[in-house]
């Protein structure tokens, strides 16, 4: 090592180094632009993708999970003809096993949906109903923790609804009302269903809030006359990182289940995919601009710095430094203030990210009347996450700031012609 | 065009030009800074150059250093025709065997005066303890004793061109070019410098060029070229030693 510092490439990172700290002033205050801006990508970064695992778990939990095992064209059609028969809901419940808690799975839940309508003395709207199993149910879509009056589907009451605070306002309905449900059965008849309202909740989306009725899921079957078949069997996971490891398992046990299809949750509800995609765009378009103005700081520096150096470096090459190695030099001096700015920035980001891990960053004081996106409402304090993809990320970033930053300054700096240098006044 | 070196012959002057000229065009307008130049110095020479401000002197000095190329002719440096050479084996052969001393000084600022006068041996690749040695050998000679560590900043003017001098002869190059060495120092420290530039010259052989105006330069010179708008117009050999 003492060799290499000794050696040439010692010589130029030695001249480097000194001329980074010779130009002290103006050397913090590039490298407190690149912290501030390599601390604000990390912390934003680490903020979206916490806030998108929130998006994410609340989409997976109200909606199809984070996998779903469902007929092929029950995305479609969404009919009770396109349902898991018996056998295929049994291998369906066979795989999910065999994958189990190994293969990061949380809950496994068994629904019975169909599209119908509900009608009370108050009037009629559409609705689905989904029969659940409310053990299942209330820790898979955590609905019940939205009950704002009465109990979510108590046990033994083989007829108790759960339905959405709009819902029963717009239908007139309290506590014990009764209501019909109406929807095709198994048979392709009209069929038709007395259930009575035990709890309402509110969730926020004015969609779940009118078109969600929960019951249990053996009124619907018996209702719908699908006795042992279900619609879906939407698996909630550890992590979404998970997805794409338990589908494919779940793919290749269920391979030769042809009325059984495995979902992962963007193919499911692209629509949610889609917002989470969209809202990493537009961080990445602010990413990219705060990036652009560190990476334009650094440029105009180090330029400076080059600028105001013509006869030294006319000195250097007069004594024997060749173009490449005037250009490396000032390439080492940008890559240098870079990599300890931005090491000081991740540090900053991470150490700003921290504060948040414990209580999130709280927004509700902006979102009051709530927020949703994709048809999932979002929760209004974030809490940050750290991803190594996004850590590396941040670190490509500052190296490639340093790099690309000192580019133009180091060709111009091998542009000098020795004998115009030597007339430069400095 | 890429020019493969010729070898080096030890009976070969110091330095030959052959019809040499620089011109150089700005905005349409054409100087003609040197104009037809033959020139041969030996060997272990004290060489000035001298003539009014615009005469041709820092051009010839460039050229020869390798920091411009002529525009037409030839020049031979210690044997070798550096005319055609690529920049960056020009560059390798400036480290090599070329040593300049400029009027500003031109240390580098952020290294120390021990620093500064090691630089080519650094760039050269030679052992840390031999240039330490090196260094502070020629230091005890040139009276910079105890200021190897100090910042050009730090060091009076005399010094920091004790310095560059040290800096062009440490590496024992064959040809030392000086540019107005003393044109920023009072006449006792000019008188030292000269001095010390005599010294090396007779004691290790090094031909010295200077372009100057200084007087006691001129005086001291083994060999006084006048260069009048880029042409030599005298060339006098003396006999007083340098």
């Amino acid at each position: 090592m003492s060799r290499f510092l000794d050696g040439h490439a010692g010589v130029l990172g030695r001249l480097a180094l000194r001329n980074v700290r010779r130009q002290g002033r103006r050397s913090i205050l590039t490298s407190l632009a690149m912290v501030v801006g390599i601390g604000l990508l990390v912390f934003s970064r680490s903020m979206a993708d916490g806030g998108h695992e929130d998006w994410i778990d609340a989409g997976v939990r109200l909606g199809s999970g984070h996998v779903t095992i469902q007929s092929p064209d029950f995305a479609t059609r969404r009919t009770l003809a396109e349902r898991l028969s018996p056998t295929d809901l049994e291998a369906a419940l066979a795989a999910v096993s065999d994958v189990g808690r190994e293969g990061g799975i949380l809950e496994t839940a068994t629904r019975l949906e169909v599209r119908g309508l509900a009608s009370s003395p108050g009037g009629a709207l559409p609705v689905v109903v989904a029969g659940v199993e409310p053990d299942v149910e209330s820790r898979f879509s955590q609905l019940d923790e939205r009950l704002i009056d009465g109990e979510y589907l108590p046990d033994g009451d083989e007829l108790a609804a759960f339905v959405g605070v709009d819902l029963a306002e717009r239908l007139d309905l309290q506590l014990g009302s009764r209501l019909v449900l109406t929807g095709q059965d198994a048979a392709g008849d009209i069929s038709g269903q007395l259930v009575r309202v035990r709890g309402i909740f509110r969730s926020g989306l004015p969609e779940v809030d009118t078109r969600i009725v929960h019951v249990r899921l053996g009124i619907a079957r018996d209702w719908l006359g699908a006795e042992g078949s279900a619609t879906s069997v939407a698996l909630l996971l550890e992590s979404s990182s998970l997805v794409d490891r338990s589908a494919r398992r779940l793919g290749q046990l269920l391979a030769d289940v042809p009325g059984a299809d495995v979902l992962t949750w963007p193919e499911a509800m692209p629509e949610l995919e889609a917002a989470v995609r969209m809202d990493d765009f537009g961080d990445y378009v602010f990413h990219i601009i705060t990036l652009i103005i560190v990476a334009l700081a650094v440029i105009n520096t180090i330029l400076m710095s080059v600028l105001n150096r013509t006869r030294e470096f006319g000195v250097t090459r007069a004594l024997g430094m060749t173009r490449r190695d005037t250009g490396a030099q000032v390439m080492i001096e940008g890559v240098l203030l870079s990599a300890v700015s931005g090491f000081v920035g991740i540090v900053l980001g991470l150490a700003v990210t921290w504060v948040f891990f414990r209580n999130g960053l709280d927004f509700s004081g902006l979102m009051e009347n709530g927020m949703e996106a994709a048809g999932v409402i979002i929760d209004p304090v974030i809490y940050p996450k750290f991803r190594l993809p996004t850590l590396l990320g941040s670190v490509g970033f500052v190296f490639a700031i340093g790099v690309g930053a000192s580019i133009y300054p180091a060709y111009r700096a091998t542009r000098i012609e020795v004998a115009e240098a030597m007339k430069f006044e400095a | 065009m890429t020019h493969e070196p010729t070898a080096v012959t030890t009976a070969a002057p110091a330095v030959r030009t052959k019809g040499l000229w620089k011109i150089f065009e700005h905005d349409g307008i054409v100087v003609e800074a040197v104009r037809d130049v033959d020139l041969t110095i030996e060997r272990g020479d004290f060489v000035v150059l001298a003539g009014p401000s615009g005469s041709g002197k820092t051009t010839l000095l460039n050229m020869i250093g390798g920091l411009s190329r002529p525009s037409r002719g030839r020049i031979e440096v210690d044997g070798r025709d550096i005319t055609d050479l690529t920049e960056s084996r020009l560059a390798r052969w400036r480290l090599d065997r070329v040593g300049f001393v400029f009027q500003a000084y031109n240390l580098l600022p952020v290294l120390t005066a021990l620093e500064n006068a090691e630089f080519t041996m650094l760039l050269r690749g030679i052992p840390p303890e031999e240039r330490r040695s090196r260094v502070e050998e020629l230091f005890a000679e040139i009276g910079m004793e105890g200021l190897e560590g100090r910042r050009p900043g730090k060091l009076s003017g005399g010094q920091q061109q004790r310095v560059a001098i040290a800096r062009a002869v440490v590496g024992e190059p064959a040809l030392v070019l000086a540019d107005e060495p003393t044109a920023n120092l009072d006449s006792k420290t000019s008188d030292g410098l000269i001095d010390l530039m005599s010294r090396f010259n007779r004691e290790l052989g090094t031909t010295f060029i200077f372009a100057t105006h200084d007087t006691e330069l001129m005086r001291r010179a083994r060999r006084f070229i006048r260069l009048v708008d880029g042409r030599v117009v005298e060339d006098e050999r003396r006999d007083a030693p340098a």
